[in-house]
This record gives structure tokens, sequence and C-alpha cells, in this order.
């Protein structure tokens, strides 16, 4: 269970902090939904560690994330953009994800090409991430996401922009991790996403 | 929860300590440098200084030198980096781009050697002179110091102007493209906000470059009358057995460079002090007229020769003495001499490079490392504390320190290579500086959240951004040390020469052709160098070592 529990975050300017709370279970998602700049992206950047909270707590079956560095969380997030590392190949960019030295064995590489194969990406593990087209990219983070088996995943618009086949094939995808246990905490704009994959809505 | 293999070093200790162990080691040794000064000098009585008329004459000269070689460095400077940055596509441009910057290791003792075959009495250009002008020149005293400075400055200067120019916002070049500025508004407009941040820092770059100038004072001089602090002091040591002397020397450099730093790093010295080789082009209407276009070739084309005559000349007296310096009197044996003098730059220069390069990349990591501002300034000072203490004062407070246990000529040379590591710092930190600090935030959070630390975010994610600009720092750290002429005249022992002790020697006993042969193999193995390094960060060579992973970060292709 992910329980986050009155997380308090103001940037230096901010007048009102936002006051965060809310609890998801294994195998759930829940939708982060509100207009641009109601905070978001500053809760998923709470939640991963990248933001320091002003007080309050994170907890993960019942113990506290706060004081972790991102390493230490059991979480990976997708951004709308910008999730891969553009001077490595697709292989390496998710190879990192199952192994942080890049140190694979056999089956991960042969973990990594059933799953580009599987996201319609086979053959591409060669190519850097400026080969790529949008969609293809979010499929590679998505990939890594899935390969890293952590409980959590932390989805920062990832269907923003795509074409529709290509939004059909991730949210099928992530519709499976969900029904194999992965807590999605998914912050969207657009209404079908959050039809299709959320269980619990949370308005900011 | 999946349990992630830690990375070797990712402890922050690992990026903090090391740097900060460095950093403290280099003030110590400047402090204890200067305070072995101090103590030898008993406080030196600074009233000396007045009574002295050579002191005052030294004091003077160096002052005068060194700001008349800003004025004219930047007087040819500025016009020449507003043309390359007006005319962004003739040919060669690349080309001249590369060799403004070797100008920043070129040995200046060899320099000088072209410089006297071009400008000496019975240069090229003075018989020109004499002929069709009936002009009178003398290149030896202020004349020649001050030629020489600007020929090693003004590229250096024009490159960083440049590249400031180069830099102004896309906004701003827009609009003046749009609004058809003409030169002196686009200069007002574009230019000048550009370059008036890095002023400050660039002039006291060279002001400094110039003030503790040694090789080419030396060979130039031309007697008292034209003899800076650094040569004092050196004259002092070697000659007069004059401790006192050189302190007195050595704390007055060291007040006039450390106040003129202190008055140009108050706004805080911008990251472009130096030529990161990033430069984008643009265009204006500036350049763009056929009299405009004509105008700029007439001037730059003199500035090439300005450039070039002299490395020519090199070139040209050196090569039919090349042979017979390696094989003298058509042996079959190399020359002794040569090869001995070449193995012990060599063995001098690498580890200084090597040494230079390890300690800026670890005081970079200590610096994004620290929380604590006291640190970073640390850091800075240290790094920067080189150009404020300069080498030859460092040396003479280091020299007097070890004094009684000097023994052996290796210990002075282990202390050549330290010292000249010490003095490539400055340059070689601010090369790495850029492509160090330029993994962006999204990338550094991925890397946070995969784990990827330590050694192993330096394997993937620095290392490939890093392997050619690490390859040109080692290039430059090196090729610095190889061209010393300051701490090896110090230290080192006249029967077992560096090459540019060599040369010098051979000059001093007038065996001309020996020394223009020794030059410009000394030109010729930094150029060696220069491609062996450029060969090692190219992706030609780590396509052989590395995995296909992942790719060197392209530079862009006039960088």
């Amino acid at each position: 269970m992910l329980e986050v529990k009155n997380l308090v975050f103001a940037y230096p300017d901010q007048k009102a902090p936002w006051n965060f709370q809310f609890s998801v279970a294994p195998g759930q998602c829940i939708a982060i939904h509100g207009a641009s700049g109601s905070g978001k992206s500053t809760l998923m950047n709470l939640l991963a560690g990248f933001l320091e909270p002003q007080s309050g707590d994170i907890l993960w079956q019942g113990k506290s994330l706060r004081h972790r560095p991102p390493w230490h969380r059991p979480m990976t997030s997708v951004f709308q953009e910008h999730n891969l590392f553009e001077h490595l190949s697709v292989e390496a960019n998710i190879g990192l994800g199952i192994h942080p030295g890049l140190k694979l064995t056999q089956e991960d590489q042969l973990a990594i090409e059933r799953g580009l194969q599987s996201v319609g990406l086979g053959g591409f593990g060669k190519r850097i991430p400026g080969d790529l087209s949008g969609g293809q990219r979010q499929r590679v983070a998505l990939l890594r996401t899935i390969l890293r088996q952590q409980p959590m995943m932390l989805l920062d618009e990832p269907l923003t922009g795509l074409d529709s086949d290509t939004r059909d094939l991730l949210r099928q995808l992530l519709l499976e991790q969900k029904a194999l246990g992965s807590l999605i905490v998914l912050a969207s704009h657009d209404d079908e996403d959050r039809q299709v994959l959320a269980d619990s809505i949370c308005r900011l | 929860m999946n349990l992630r293999p830690s990375a070797p070093f990712s402890r922050p200790g690992w990026r903090l300590w090391p740097g900060l162990a460095i950093a403290g080691a280099l003030v110590v040794l400047a402090m204890a440098g200067l305070g072995a000064l101090v103590w030898e000098a008993s406080l030196p009585d600074m009233n000396e200084l007045w009574r002295s008329r050579y002191l005052r004459t030294v004091v003077a000269f160096t002052v005068w030198q060194a700001f008349l070689s800003v004025v004219l460095s930047l007087l040819v400077a500025i016009p020449v980096a507003r043309i390359l940055a007006r005319q962004s596509g003739f040919p060669g441009r690349v080309v001249l781009l590369r060799l403004m910057e070797l100008s920043l290791v070129l040995p200046s003792i060899v320099a000088v050697s072209g410089l006297v075959s071009v400008y000496g009495r019975q240069g090229w250009l003075t018989g020109f002179a004499n002929d069709w002008l009936g002009a009178s020149w003398n290149l030896y005293g202020i004349n020649g110091i001050v030629l020489a400075h600007v020929f090693f400055n003004a590229p250096l200067a024009a490159r960083i102007l440049l590249q400031a120019i180069e830099s102004a916002p896309t906004s701003q070049l827009r609009v003046a493209a749009q609004l058809g500025l003409g030169r002196w508004w686009y200069w007002r407009a574009v230019e000048w906000p550009a370059v008036k941040p890095i002023m400050p820092g660039l002039a006291a770059l060279v002001f400094t470059l110039c003030f503790t100038s040694f090789a080419i004072v030396m060979t130039l001089g031309g007697g008292p009358a034209a003899t800076t602090i650094e040569v004092a002091i050196y004259q002092s040591l070697r000659f007069e057995f004059d401790a006192g002397q050189a302190a007195l020397l050595a704390m007055v450099q060291l007040a006039i460079c450390g106040f003129l730093w202190w008055l140009a790093a108050r706004d805080g010295l911008t990251a472009s002090l130096l030529p990161d080789r990033q430069v984008a082009s643009h265009r204006s209407k500036a350049g763009s007229s056929f009299w405009a276009r004509s105008g700029d070739a007439a001037a730059l084309g003199l500035f090439v020769l300005f450039l070039v005559t002299p490395l020519i000349a090199i070139l040209l007296r050196g090569l039919p003495g090349i042979g017979s310096a390696f094989f003298p009197e058509g042996s079959f044996s190399v020359n002794p001499a040569l090869l001995d003098a070449t193995l012990r730059s060599l063995a001098i220069a690498l580890p200084a490079g090597l040494m230079s390069v390890s300690a800026s990349l670890l005081i970079l990591a200590c610096g994004t490392a620290a929380f604590q501002p006291a640190i970073t300034r640390l850091t800075n000072v240290a790094a920067y504390l080189p150009l404020m203490v300069p080498p030859l004062v460092l040396g003479t407070g280091l020299f007097l320190l070890f004094r009684p246990n000097l023994g052996s000529s290796s210990e002075g040379l282990i202390l050549v290579t330290l010292i000249n590591a010490m003095m490539a710092l400055p340059f070689v930190l601010q090369m790495l500086r850029g492509p160090m600090g330029n993994l962006d935030s999204a990338s550094r959070q991925q890397a946070d959240q995969l784990g990827v630390l330590g050694w192993y975010r330096w394997r993937w994610l620095h290392w490939p951004r890093m392997r050619r600009p690490l390859a040109l720092a080692m290039a430059y750290g090196t090729g610095l040390s190889l061209g010393d002429f300051g701490v090896i005249a110090l230290f080192g022992s006249p029967g077992q020469p560096t090459l540019p002790v060599l040369l010098y020697q051979q000059l001093g006993s007038y065996r001309i052709d020996a020394a223009a042969a020794t030059g410009l193999w000394l030109v010729l193995l930094l150029l060696m160098l220069f491609s062996l390094f450029n060969w090692l960060g190219s992706p030609l060579f780590n396509a052989g070592l590395a995995s296909k992973s992942s790719r060197t970060v392209p530079e862009p292709e006039h960088a």
C-alpha cells in the first residue's frame, strides 16, 4: 500500500503550499487530475524523491520513504519526454534499468530482445533515441520501466501527443502491468486515459 | 522489493573528499611556498624596493610591458574576433581557429626563434622595412617583448572573444539581422554586450600571462633595462644567490597579480574564459556586402600572415638541420643529447598532463558534490591559484623550502613535474568544466532513479561526453609542460636539459642551426602529441575499444 500523508510542499515564491494526501493499493491505478500548475508534476517529483517535502510522509508497505534517495525508492518514472539517455542505444537505455552498470546476463539480453518485439520495436536495439519517433521513445521508456520490475510506476503524461495506435498499445501494456500487481500513479489531462486505466481519481 | 546492485564509488564522499584533499593540498603547497619565502627573507623590508633603483626599474618595466601587451593584444583581438564572427563560412576557418588555440601551448622559446627570423636584425620583414621604408627596428628590448606577447596573446584573446560574441542570445541575433544593423550598431547592440562581461577577466588573464612571462623576456629582453620581475627572481636565485631579494620580488609579483585577479573576479569570473570549442555561427548584414567581405579578407589575411610567418620560419630554418640533429655527421646512431632531452621532456610532460587532468576532474567533481559554499569557494580558489601565484614564485618558495633536501636532480624534476601540473591546472580545468557540467537535469534524475551512480555514472553518462574534451585537455596539459622554460630553468640541471633548455643552451652557444632543428623538433613533437591525443579521443579509436552501446556525444562540425 502506498500512503501519502499530509505531504506539504511549496516553491520559494509560492504563497499557498500544496498538501497531498491519498492512498493506493498494489494492482490499482490512481489518476491525478488537475489544471496546469496545479501540482501534478510536483507530486510526481516528491514521490520519486527529486524534491524534498517540507513536512508529511510517504509510506510504502508501512515504511517511510521520505528520507530515501531516488535510487532506493521502489518506483520508476516515465515523463512526457526526456526519458532516455540520448547518447546510449535503445538496448543500453533499457539495460540500465536492469543493472545500473549495464552488466547484463544472457537472460537479461533475451528479455530486452523479447520486450522490444512485444512493443513492436524488434530490431531497434542498436538505434539511438534520436533515430526514433516520439511514440517509439515512449515505448522504450515504458519497456525499461516494466523490465526494471519495481512495484510502483509514476507516469506523468506518458501518452500525451502520441498517435492513437501507440496510445492503445501502451494502455494495453499498462493494464497488463496492473493485472500483474503494479501500482500506478498516473498524472494525465486525458479523460480517456483515466477512464481506461484509473481505479480512483485524486483531484488537485 | 527488487534490490539494486550498488555502484562502486557511489557514496557521496567519493566525489567530495579526493577533490577536497587536492584543493586543500594546492592551497597548503602555495601557502608553504610563500611562507618559506617570507621566512627566508625574514619579512623583507619594503623600503628597499623604493631605495633600489634596479628594483624600481624592474617593477615599473614589468607593469609597463604587460600593460602595453594587453592593450595591443586586445586591439588586434577585437577586430579579428568580430571578423571571424561575421565571416563564418570561409574555407580554412576551422584550421585558423585551431591555430589560434595552439598559441596557448606553443613553446615560447621556439616561437621566439621564429619571431627572430621574421623581425630580427637579419629577419625577412626587417630587411624589407629597412630597404623600402627606411625605418630602423630593433627586436631586442621592449619592442620584441611586446611583439612576442601580442603574437601569443592576441590569437588566444580573439578566440575567447569570438566565443563570447557567438554565444550572444539567438533572439538578439535575429532581431539584428532583421533590422539590417550596420557594423557600428551591430557592435553596440549585439557584440559589445556579449564581450563586456568577460573583458575584465580576459584583460587580467592576458596581463598575468605577460606579467609573469619568462622565456620571452630572457631571450628578447636585451639587458637590465628590459628585465621583468620573473627574470629578476631567476637571476637573484641562480646567479646572485640572494633569496631575500627574490622573496621581495616574488611578494611584489604576488601582490600585483593577486590584486588584479581579485579586481577581475569581484563580479564572478565567467566560465567562458577559455574557448570550449562549442562555437556556433550566425549571419548578419554587417559582413555580407562585397566591400565588407573584401575588407574583412584583407584584415584577416594580415592577421594570418602575422600568425603564420614565424611558424613558417621555424619550419624553413629547422628543416635543413633536423637530419643532422638526429644523426650528427653521418652517424647511424641517434644523437644522445637530443634523445635524452626528448625523453626527459616527455617524462616530465606526460605525468604533468595526467596529473593536471586528474586533479581537474576531482576538483570539478568535488565542486558539484559540495553543498557548502565554503567548499565550493575553496575549490575555485585552488583551481585558479596557479594564475594568481605565478609558478616561478611558487617554485621559488618551494625551492627555498626543500633546498637542503633537494640533493638529486631527479627530485628537482619531480618538483618540476608537480609545478608544471599546477601551472596547467587552470587551463585544463576550464576546458573540462563545460563538458563535466553538461549533464541535463532530466538525465540526472533518470540516473538517480535507476541507481546509475558513482563509477557507473562516470562510465555510461560522463565518459561518452568527456572522452574528446579529456583527450584535448590532456594534450594541452602535456603541451604546456613540454614547452615550459620557466620552472625547469630554476630546478633543472644544465647537464640534464629538457628540450627547451637544450634549445636555450644551443642559442647561447651560437649553434643557431642546431637550435633551429631542436625548435622544429619540439614543435613536431607537440603536433604529434596533439594528433595522438586527438586520435585517442576520437570515435574511431573508441569504436575499437568500447562496446557498441554508446556513442561519443558529437561536437558541432565547426568546433
